[in-house]
């Protein structure tokens, strides 16, 4: 196989995940909004937790036997990413936190959301997983403008999602009397989730945003190569983990239970 | 002058006051735009402060140079593995990133907050000593006594860090930690830590005990609950970062033929304190977060009348802080393991045994948080589950007591000082465990839940499971780290003073539990009798102090006027024993291969590690 047919069956296989991730989160929506089973909502959750991981953030590369020197680049590399999947699972217990609160103060009702802007704001941090995926693809295959091209798209659209969650989505829920909850007892703890929740998914979504800035000024600068690219596959781990994130939150907050 | 101020925990410390500054003065600008009121009861509003202490944090470590190399990376520059660290004691001011510099500094940051700590302990004892309130209002009373429990906590968390960055790559044969610069970093973010949560004293003192269950600190109008928070969130970053380097460094640095059973029981020790410390430890941080939310935007997480439900941060809150506790006493346990056989001259009985016991405690430990909440109204059907899960961290812990004493069974044992402390920690914790069933019992608990038989408990494994080994390990390692011992005889009077003193504390405290004593309270009633015993317990606690004192007074002097020993001081087959002492920079000029078992003491020619005398030189 030669070096661009591999290429471009690695794109490939980024196309075919997406299109099942994109048909997955249809489904959920569908099973949500007809005939509400959340055992259903919970496998379709799962399958795209273990896609994402195992395809986008290749997950199976910590079995990677890094052979040689301990001062190698190779060595390093497994021993950075060891590390980086440990903060991530760390930090997955906090939001497995929030998740317990979620479900220990509302139980089986949802707040008063808008679902289908809940759509279409999971649909774009989707979109920009895609992307990153065909950036760090392009790197490891060298193509360095291809990175960058791919990351300014994946940069872009994390950017739409943290202002349609920030800027659109709590002014609307404020608008739906959630915020109100701070003060009255209507709705209950509704608002204090909602924005907990929400609030702390978009303080990674902005440092991963950082992140991908300071990778892709430093791809710009010549910093990274096919063989050594250690900081661009970290930013993308972490940004898959942000979307992976939001794989739970999203039927946690719009799909499962019934309006209060 | 400028001498002064180029010394980076100085540099530090003042961007910590002028990031204070900034963040408050950022905050009270947006009120200002915004209409709310500017200025509370201590200068700033809270929201101010509580800004203002978060980005004094970032602006603390920014200007103490310990982000430095981060920044260079962010910038797309090349930066070097190595650094020298200057000369003299001013490398433990600033960001050095040699595993055994930060392990000093976790060590002696250690020992500073167990004195803060123990004073705290003694002036509110001392309170206690008689009935009726004498020198102390109740508000000081409860924030000196909530302090000294958060304050040990992190004085704990940072002395076994400092043991386990010293120790665990030097009995690996790793040049250093995985992460260096987030090593240090690591380090370092505890510092601010410790002042945010010091600063809490003069901001109107923290009354809730070291818990800060809301709804009580969600609604007491004091600022310093809010620092304390703060202070515990930061430090709780140390802790995680720390563990992370901790299980990657064994995970992926071991010397030559260093399997995994192999290892030294201190290194298990450690992966299984540090599993803990990486992963539960988010979960105090989140929970103290959202009670810091409730109270800055009145998101009523906790707040029942806005259909919060406080249960639910208890339940957060000991998802942590029952496994914390295993996190204090992990190392400490593994520290007994690995000096007994060191001193009993035999091989450690059982080794995979303990090495796996470890870990087992570390699971099981995940299981059993809400003993903790017998009392506290939650659903009565967890009580059951929660006691036999808790009943059988009675299981590891019961076999490392058997490898204990099946390895001091016919050992020739030499009763130098690390080896009292050992045999101290053994007894005081196996006081300390076997106090512990009556509070995992239901039916017992809802009666001893808040007496000070809890107190007395808690003590025993605190002292059994941390400080007895902490001692053993730094009269041990001392001529490691200075290539001078500390004073024997001093060692010895620190011992026989601390432990009958400590025994007469902790019996009496949980004796007086039982006749109806109840435990966090400022003052009793003069019918219950108490006087006297309270009289006594202070004065053991003021023998312990002064133990203490003796202890640091010969840490001090030995460092000068040690008597020199820089070979193989307690003739130890651990690799680190087999090169010259004080260690060299950069650990072993030549690695070495695991060739055998790691305690076989007193077995004929037995050999655990060999050194690899080859040209091709350390990597």
């Amino acid at each position: 196989m030669t070096h661009t047919q591999d290429k471009s069956a690695a794109f490939g296989l980024g196309v075919v995940i997406f299109i099942y991730l994109a048909v997955l989160t249809a489904l959920e929506f569908f099973v949500a909004v007809t005939f509400e089973a959340i055992s259903i909502l919970v496998v379709i959750a799962l399958v795209k937790a273990a896609l994402v991981m195992y395809y986008y953030m290749h997950i199976y590369q910590l079995n990677a036997e890094n052979e040689g020197d301990e001062n190698s680049y190779a060595f390093k590399t497994g021993t950075n990413r060891f590390g980086l999947w440990l903060f991530l699972l760390s930090d997955a217990f906090v939001f497995g936190g929030l998740l317990v609160m979620r479900f220990n103060l509302l139980a089986m009702t949802r707040p008063h959301l808008n679902q289908t802007l809940g759509l279409i704001v999971t649909a774009v941090l989707l979109i920009s997983s895609f992307f990153m995926n065909r950036g760090e693809t392009a790197m490891a295959h060298g193509d360095r403008k291809g990175f960058l091209r791919n990351t300014a798209i994946t940069f872009v659209l994390g950017f739409i999602f943290l202002i349609g969650v920030v800027f659109v989505e709590w002014r609307l829920a404020a608008e739906e009397g959630l915020v109100a909850s701070f003060g009255n007892t209507s709705v209950g703890p509704q608002g204090a989730v909602f924005y907990m929740m929400t609030g702390m998914h978009a303080f990674h979504v902005f440092t991963g945003l950082i992140f991908l800035a300071l990778v892709w000024n430093n791809a710009r600068k010549g910093s990274f190569s096919a063989e050594r690219h250690w900081g661009v596959e970290a930013a993308t781990i972490y940004w898959h983990f942000v979307d992976l994130v939001w794989i739970f939150f999203y039927p946690a907050l719009y799909l499962i239970g019934k309006l209060s | 002058m400028k001498r002064f101020f180029s010394i980076p925990l100085v540099r530090g410390l003042v961007w910590f006051v002028v990031g204070l500054l900034a963040g408050a003065a950022i905050v009270t600008g947006i009120r200002a735009v915004m209409g709310l009121e500017l200025f509370g009861t201590r200068g700033f509003t809270e929201p101010a402060w509580v800004f203002g202490g978060f980005v004094a944090t970032l602006s603390f470590l920014a200007g103490h140079g310990v982000m430095s190399d981060w920044f260079k990376v962010w910038r797309g520059e090349e930066v070097s593995e190595h650094h020298e660290d200057p000369e003299g004691w001013l490398k433990y001011l600033g960001p050095s990133l040699d595993h055994k510099v930060i392990g000093i500094q976790y060590t002696i940051t250690a020992l500073l907050l167990l004195v803060v700590g123990g004073v705290f302990a003694l002036i509110f004892r001392t309170e206690l000593a008689f009935e009726g309130m004498q020198f102390l209002s109740m508000d000081q009373y409860n924030t000196l006594m909530s302090l000294h429990g958060m304050v040990m906590i992190v004085s704990i968390l940072l002395g076994i860090a400092g043991l386990m960055n010293y120790l665990v790559p030097l009995l690996i044969g790793a040049q250093d930690m995985a992460f260096p610069r987030l090593n240090a970093f690591s380090y370092w973010i505890a510092v601010p830590a410790a002042i945010l949560l010091l600063m809490s004293m003069p901001l109107g003192g923290v009354e809730t005990g070291w818990t800060g269950y809301p709804p009580l600190s969600a609604s007491l109008n004091k600022l310093g609950q809010q620092m304390f928070f703060l202070g515990v969130f930061v430090a709780g970053w140390s802790s995680i970062l720390g563990g992370l380097n901790l299980i990657v460094t064994v995970v992926r640095m071991r010397a030559k033929g260093m399997v995994a059973f192999r290892m030294p029981i201190f290194a298990w020790a450690s992966i299984a304190t540090s599993l803990i410390s990486l992963t539960a430890t988010q979960l105090i941080g989140l929970s103290f977060q959202l009670v810091m939310f409730q109270r800055l935007f009145g998101m009523g997480f906790f707040d029942p009348a806005k259909g919060g439900n406080p249960v639910l941060f208890q339940h957060l809150f000991w998802f942590y802080s029952h496994p914390a506790v295993y996190v204090f006493i992990l190392p400490g346990l593994g520290i007994i393991s690995e000096l007994l056989p060191v001193f009993a001259r035999k091989p450690l009985f059982g080794y995979r045994w303990i090495a796996m016991s470890s870990l087992g405690i570390a699971l099981v430990g995940f299981l059993v948080w809400a003993h903790h909440m017998f009392t506290s109204g939650m659903n009565e059907y967890l009580r059951v589950p929660f006691m036999y899960s808790t009943l059988l961290v009675a299981v590891p812990t019961g076999v490392k007591f058997f490898s204990w004493v099946g390895t001091i069974w016919r050992g020739k044992l030499q009763t130098s000082t690390p080896m009292l402390f050992v045999l101290g920690g053994i007894v005081v914790f196996l006081m300390g465990g076997l106090s512990g069933p009556p509070n995992a019992t239901v039916s017992t608990d809802l009666h001893l839940h808040d007496t000070y038989w809890i107190v007395g408990h808690f003590h025993d494994t605190m002292f059994g499971g941390f400080v007895f080994p902490f001692f053993a390990a730094l009269y041990f390692w001392f001529p490691k780290a200075t290539g001078r011992r500390m004073n024997e005889k001093l060692g010895q009077l620190h011992f026989w003073l601390m432990t009958p003193s400590f025994f007469v504390l902790t019996l009496g405290m949980m004796r007086i539990g039982l006749l109806g004593m109840r435990r966090r309270i400022a003052d009793y009633d003069p019918a219950l009798g108490f006087e006297m015993s309270h009289i006594v317990l202070t004065i053991a606690a003021f023998l312990i102090a002064l133990s203490v004192l003796i202890f640091l007074i010969n840490l001090v002097q030995s460092i000068r006027n040690g008597e020199v020993a820089t070979g193989n001081v307690w003739n130890s087959r651990s690799p680190e024993w087999q090169v010259p002492s004080p260690m060299p920079a950069h650990n072993y000029d030549q690695p070495f291969e695991v060739v055998g078992e790691p305690y076989d003491y007193g077995l004929a020619g037995s050999k655990y590690v060999e050194f690899i005398a080859s040209a091709k030189s350390k990597h």
